[in-house]
C-alpha cells in the first residue's frame, strides 16, 4: 500500500454562514473606494471559511473581464471579479501550495503597477543597451 | 556574511529577487502574523526600505537543526536568503572562518553594530561544573553569551533548547542546563520554540524588528504571539473526528486508514502552542498529524519530559465538550494501556507480529 492509497476522510461541512459576512464587507470596502478613493481589502486566510464557504463566494463574486498571472516566487493570479474593483488575489508558492488569499478592493492592485525605482533603473538598462548599438 | 550595505530590497534585487516577489512574500508573512493588510502594506514598505539587519548567532547545546530548519531547503527561499546570505554576520557552523578569524569576526560585527545587532542564539547553556560541558575557542557559552548579549538589541532563543532548555535539560539534566531567559535579564528576549522552529517564525520576528523597530507582542512564555496563539488542536483538520470521539486506536487500524484523531495515540495538540497545522513543513506540503503520526509537543516547555510520546494525554484538551469521551479515553490510557503494554510487548516479541504504540512505550 502506498501513501497515496491511503484516503484522509474530511467530514467537513457545508455552509458555516461566514461568508456572507464577507460580501457586506466588500460592499462596505466597495464604498469607501467611490466616496473616498480609499482602497481596502480582506485576508481571507485568516477567516474561518470552509471550501463550501469559499465556492460560495467565487460563485457569488463572479469574473469580470481581467486576469494576470504572475511568475514571482511561485504562481500568483489577480482575478478582476464580476464588480469592478474587486479582485481576488491568490499566491502560491514554488511547490504550487497556496500560501496566501486576498479580496482587494482598489483601482489597480498593488503588485500591477511598475514602481519608480524600478522603472528608473529600467530605463538605465534600455539606454546602456542603446549606447551599445552605436 | 556578504553584502554589508543598501536596504533589504537592494540586496534581495542583487541576489536576483524582484521586488513584486518581495512584496507577495510580504503579503504572505503579513498574513501570516496576522497583521492587518492595510498594516501589511506599511510592512512590506518600510521593510524594503530597511536597512540589512546585522545579526550574530550563537550555537551552543544543540543538535543544529534549528539551523538546519532555518537556513536550508532545496531552493533558497526567501527566509534563507535574509538570514543566510544577507544578515548573517557571525555563525560558526555556516561561516569560512574558524578559531581566532572567527571570533575576531564576532567581535568586529559586535564593535560595528554596538546597540542594534540581534543576537540568535540555539542551544541551552551547560552551568554545572563552571561550565566546562560546552566551549567554543575555549570560552563557556555562559561567559561568551553574557559578553555577546551587552551590545546586542535583543536576543532571539531559537529552538525549544535556548527557549526552555530542551534535550540537553531532559531528565536527569546531566550538564545543568539552562535556557537563554535564565541568564539574559536585561534585554528583550524572544522565544522561537519548537524542536526545530518553524522557518517564517524567525523572519517574521526579524522583519517586524525592521519594519516597525520594535519585537513583536509576545504570550507569557515569550514567544510571538501572531505563531503561538492557538494550539495545534485548534487548527487540526483531524478535529472534527475528535469532536465526533473518533480515535485512531494503532497506527494502522480501520480509524487510522480513514484519518481519525490520534489522541489515544498520544497527540499533544491540545496542549501544544505552535502554527504547524497552517503555517506547515517543507514549504507548506504537511505537518506531523497529516503524516499520520501525533503532534509531540515540542515547542512546549519539558517536552521530552511529558510522560512519553504515545501516551494518551490525561484530559482531553476540551472535557466539557467531549465529556462522553473523556470517560473512554480515562480508561484506555489508564488500565487499558498498562496491561495492554506488557502483554501486547511479550506477545510481539513470541509471534513476530507487528508492535502496537503501547509495545513502543516500555
Ligand atoms: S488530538 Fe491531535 S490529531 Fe486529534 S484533533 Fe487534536 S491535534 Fe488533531
Amino acid at each position: 500500500m502506498s501513501l497515496g492509497d491511503i484516503p484522509i476522510q474530511l467530514e467537513v461541512g457545508g455552509l458555516t454562514g461566514s461568508a456572507p459576512a464577507v460580501l457586506r464587507e466588500i460592499a462596505y470596502l466597495l464604498e469607501r473606494l467611490t466616496r473616498y478613493g480609499e482602497a481596502g481589502s480582506i485576508d481571507l486566510h485568516g477567516l474561518p471559511l470552509s471550501p463550501a464557504d469559499r465556492r460560495w463566494l467565487l460563485d457569488q463574486l463572479g469574473r469580470g473581464e481581467i486576469e494576470i498571472a504572475l511568475e514571482i516566487g511561485g504562481g500568483s493570479r489577480i482575478v478582476e471579479t464580476a464588480y469592478p474593483g474587486v479582485w481576488w488575489v491568490a499566491h502560491d508558492n514554488e511547490q504550487g501550495v497556496r500560501t496566501s488569499e486576498f479580496i482587494e478592493v482598489t483601482l489597480i492592485p498593488d503588485l500591477v503597477p511598475a514602481h519608480p525605482d524600478d522603472v528608473e533603473s529600467g530605463l538605465k538598462n534600455l539606454k546602456s543597451r542603446i549606447s551599445d548599438l552605436s | 556574511m556578504n553584502e554589508k550595505s543598501g536596504s533589504l530590497i537592494d540586496s534581495l534585487e542583487r541576489q536576483g529577487v524582484s521586488r513584486r516577489t518581495f512584496m507577495k512574500y510580504c503579503a504572505t508573512l503579513a498574513s501570516l502574523m496576522a497583521l492587518p493588510p492595510a498594516v501589511g502594506r506599511a510592512f512590506a514598505e518600510a521593510l524594503a526600505k530597511a536597512t540589512r539587519p546585522s545579526v550574530i548567532w550563537l550555537s551552543f547545546q544543540e543538535c543544529t537543526g534549528c539551523t538546519e530548519s532555518l537556513t536550508r531547503s532545496h531552493t533558497p527561499t526567501l527566509e534563507s536568503l535574509i538570514f543566510d546570505s544577507i544578515s548573517l554576520d557571525y555563525h560558526h557552523t555556516l561561516q569560512a572562518a574558524a578559531g581566532t578569524a572567527a571570533e575576531a569576526a564576532r567581535e568586529a560585527a559586535m564593535k560595528l553594530n554596538w546597540g542594534k545587532y540581534l543576537l540568535v542564539v540555539d542551544g541551552s547553556v551547560p552551568m554545572k561544573d563552571g561550565g566546562v560541558y560546552s566551549t567554543i575557542a575555549g570560552v563557556s557559552n555562559h561567559d561568551m553569551l553574557m559578553d555577546t548579549v551587552k551590545g546586542a538589541a535583543a536576543v532571539v532563543a531559537v529552538g525549544t533548547c535556548a527557549a526552555f532548555g530542551g534535550l540537553p535539560k531532559a531528565q536527569p539534566n546531566p550538564t545543568g542546563a539552562v535556557a537563554i531567559s535564565d541568564l539574559v535579564k536585561d534585554k528583550p528576549v524572544v522565544n522561537v520554540s519548537g524542536c526545530p522552529p518553524i522557518p517564517v517564525v524567525m523572519t517574521g520576528v526579524l522583519a517586524h524588528f525592521l519594519a516597525f523597530g520594535s519585537l513583536p507582542e509576545l504570550d507569557k512564555l515569550g514567544r510571538p504571539l501572531a505563531f503561538y496563539g492557538e494550539t495545534i488542536h485548534d487548527r487540526c483538520y483531524r478535529r472534527p473526528f475528535y469532536d465526533q470521539g473518533k480515535f485512531a486506536k494503532t497506527f494502522d487500524d480501520e480509524g487510522a486508514r480513514q484519518g481519525w484523531c490520534l489522541f489515544e495515540l498520544g497527540c499533544k495538540g491540545p496542549v501544544t502552542y505552535n502554527s504547524c497545522a497552517t503555517v506547515k513543513w517543507n514549504d507548506g506540503t504537511s505537518f506531523p498529524i497529516e503524516s499520520g503520526h501525533g503532534c509531540l509537543g515540542c515547542s512546549e516547555p519539558d517536552f521530552w519530559d511529558a510522560g512519553g510520546f504515545y501516551r494518551a494525554l490525561s484530559l482531553p484538551a476540551n472535557p466539557l465538550h467531549v465529556a462522553a469521551t473523556a470517560v473512554e479515553v480515562g480508561a484506555v490510557v489508564g488500565v487499558g494501556v498498562a496491561l495492554a503494554n506488557r502483554a501486547g510487548k511479550s506477545a510481539a516479541k513470541a509471534g513476530h507480529e507487528t508492535a502496537t504504540l503501547a509495545d513502543l512505550e516500555k
